[in-house]
């Protein structure tokens, strides 16, 4: 395929990097990237993968954009209070680059979605703010076999991780199962440092880069965690587990359910 | 007992120390949110309170955390 | 138990969800001196088993909670 000059100007700076090059590039432009979440860890990461060229960005997300999403969902602007999430993501990603397919779903993560949502994609980012779904996200790119960013945040804190499955330990392996929702302080009531969405959101970014154009050594088998307060970065080495129910030597969890109290079954 | 939190020495004065114990000595809010390791491998819930640490062990909270976007499940956050 | 608590202000938070209800507890606070007591009125539910642990958290010290007759929740709260 010949490349115009405007391909080229675009994406000049990563075309100067020696290990992307205009081949990187292109895988760029041929990948299929799902952002799960158009709140705070996925604006950054929806605004770096269309500068960046992903040539197909799915985006998730039911909500509507509200004033208290302002602070650090960078993607959505005061005009898109009102607006579906999705919307208001697709239209800034196109006023980046017209150049790509953004495909939106306004809905929620159903166990009897989820397969159907991800299939196809190359590789998939977990922005999602509930451990329930992060569990679901896990279980089924396991099943698939789509690799994946864990992310996390809260007050001053941010918390990464690759999967690729079949290859390195997955989120089970770490957590086993979702802790008791008695215990998890809501991200409403705990609060978090705006920036800090950024912050993790562009190391997940990072990662889908990194993944498509095979640059560089992932976050798997690899728990990142940072402290905004200190500044400090930890990285803990995560040991596929035998054990670990889904990605394990004798897996117990095989089908996809949803969570309790999840809206999929008030839907039904 | 000398021993390695998240990477910083701690100094135990009691001799026998359980993981459980070891959550409440470091004031660790809620057990539910962290996922322990021991020297590279996780300590299941269940065996927090039997679990002994021994000397130089290399301990590892690995904390819960959510963040993002609540529009996905449907639950209120 | 009824002791007598003298009022520094109160605010009702009745219809006002989390995590608003506890941003507005938490401006109400900041208007008062040390060993003031802020009166908030919350919702039963998730702000009245939210917003005290909060405040709480935030060093400050829960005089009461009782639940009056709308099934809605007085708390007292002495800032730290």
């Amino acid at each position: 395929m010949e490349l115009s000059d405007s391909y080229l100007e675009r994406y000049s700076r990563h075309i100067l990097l020696h290990d992307v090059g205009v081949e990187g590039q292109e895988k760029l432009s041929a990948a299929k990237v799902l952002i799960l979440g158009a709140g705070g860890l996925g604006a950054p990461v929806a605004l770096y993968l269309a500068a960046a060229g992903v040539g197909t960005i799915g985006i998730l997300d039911h909500d509507l954009v509200e004033l208290s999403n302002l602070q650090r969902q960078v993607v959505h602007f005061t005009r898109d209070i009102g607006a579906p999430k999705v919307d208001s993501a697709r239209q800034k990603m196109l006023a980046i680059n017209p150049e790509l397919i953004v495909k939106t779903y306004q809905d929620y993560l159903c166990a009897a979605n989820i397969r159907e949502v991800i299939d196809g994609y190359d590789f998939v980012v977990d922005g999602v703010d509930n451990f329930p779904t992060k569990f679901l996200i896990n279980d089924a790119c396991v099943m698939a076999g789509i690799p994946f960013s864990h992310g996390g945040i809260l007050r001053f804190d941010g918390q990464t991780m690759t999967v690729v499955p079949g290859r390195s330990a997955c989120y089970r392996c770490v957590f086993r199962t979702p802790p008791p929702s008695d215990a998890v302080p809501t991200c409403s009531q705990a609060g978090v440092l705006g920036a800090i969405a950024g912050m993790l959101g562009t190391i997940q970014a990072t990662e889908v880069l990194k993944y498509i154009t095979g640059v560089g050594d992932l976050l798997t088998d690899t728990l990142l965690s940072f402290n905004a307060k200190a500044m400090t970065f930890r990285r803990v080495a995560i040991k596929r587990q035998p054990a670990c129910p889904v990605c394990g030597e004798r897996p117990t969890i095989t089908k996809l359910v949803d969570a309790e109290q999840s809206v999929c079954d008030l839907k039904r | 007992m000398n021993i390695r939190v998240n990477g910083e020495t701690q100094v135990l004065a009691e001799g026998s120390v359980t993981v459980a114990r070891l959550l409440d000595i470091q004031q660790v809010e809620s057990p539910d949110m962290v996922s322990v390791q021991r020297n590279g491998d996780f300590v299941e819930r269940d065996n927090f309170g039997s679990t002994l640490l021994a000397e130089n062990d290399e301990i590892e909270f690995l904390y819960f955390m959510g963040g993002g976007a609540c529009g996905c499940l449907g639950v209120r956050c | 138990m009824n002791t007598l608590v003298v009022v520094d202000a109160s605010r009702n938070l009745r219809g006002v969800s989390c995590p608003m209800n506890l941003v507005y507890t938490k401006v109400e606070l900041s208007k008062l001196r040390s060993g003031q007591v802020l009166e908030v009125i919350l919702d039963n539910g998730a702000p009245i088993n939210n917003v005290p642990g909060s405040v709480l958290k935030e060093g400050h010290t829960i005089i009461s909670q009782e639940q009056l007759a709308d099934s809605a929740w007085t708390v007292m709260i002495r800032k730290k």
